[in-house]
């Protein structure tokens, strides 16, 4: 005997308008005349983990095209990441993606 | 100046040899790193202050583009500028350190970093080229043999081309 199988009740989930998560940021590193090429990309794979391939696209980007997205969160996230980029003398900033 | 920079052999961390001279320079750029962030008066998020000097502001940019989003700004500012400008600080005094134990041998300065140390040099070469080149308003494409030696730029760009070349070498050593 099989116990009958209930219908299930389903619950619409309450959605807040207002969470930071439905519109995530993006952390972009601007081109600069003094930075070193080698160090962009020491510092991409030291602070975000990226291969040297990676980081060396993200940053080929930045140097010809002017600017490259190197990381995607929610805004404290982001600001975090501007901060680390800030400390290594990077130009950082961030926007809603 | 080919093996500024080395892995130690036996030990983790970097062994240095610098020419007296270029240790000259770096405890001299390190004394002008201070005097720079003592001139930076602590941004209380009104935007004041630090905006006045273009090398502290390059130092210490902006994180939103957006100027609608001045309360994020200076939100952003409050919690992040204490803990840029102590690490800043933290390098130099960590460079002035290591230059101090430095030893002399045959009319060269000989030490040893630890990994946490080299991570300061790498910051301290790196913040005094970015205060230098925007001093100087270096571009990408600035052609260093056009120099004139009249020029009263002449010093800090020759000093500015040396930080250069031994921030790369610290790098290709860091990244071995």
């Amino acid at each position: 005997m099989t116990a009958p199988l209930e219908t299930p009740t389903i619950v619409e989930p309450e959605i807040d308008e207002t969470v930071e998560v439905a519109r995530p940021w993006v952390v972009v590193v601007w081109n600069d005349p003094i930075n070193l090429m080698s160090y962009v990309v020491y510092v991409f794979q030291k602070l975000f983990g990226y291969s040297k391939e990676k980081a060396t696209k993200l940053m080929l980007d930045v140097h010809y095209k002017g600017k490259a997205a190197v990381s995607f969160g929610n805004r404290e996230q982001a600001e975090i990441d501007v901060s680390r980029l800030h400390a290594h003398g990077l130009w950082a900033t961030m926007e809603r993606d | 100046m080919a093996r500024t920079f080395k892995r130690s052999r036996h030990a983790e961390g970097l062994d240095v040899v610098l020419e007296a001279g270029e240790a000259a320079v770096l405890t001299r750029l390190c004394a002008e790193l201070t005097t720079l962030l003592d001139r930076d008066v602590g941004n209380d998020g009104d935007g004041d202050g630090t905006e006045a000097d273009p090398v502290l502001e390059r130092l210490f940019p902006r994180a939103y583009l957006d100027p609608t989003e001045e309360d994020a700004e200076a939100d952003w500012q409050r919690f992040s500028h204490d803990e840029l400008m102590d690490g800043r600080r933290r390098a130099v005094a960590t460079v002035e350190q290591t230059l101090a134990g430095a030893t002399a041998r045959r009319g060269r300065l000989e030490l040893k970093l630890s990994e946490e140390e080299a991570q300061a040099w790498l910051a301290v070469i790196n913040d005094a080229r970015l205060a230098l080149g925007t001093r100087l308003e270096v571009t990408e494409d600035m052609d260093m043999s056009r120099l004139d030696a009249d020029d009263p730029d002449t010093a800090p760009y020759a000093v500015y081309w040396w930080l250069g070349v031994l921030e790369e070498r610290l790098i290709e050593v860091l990244s071995g």
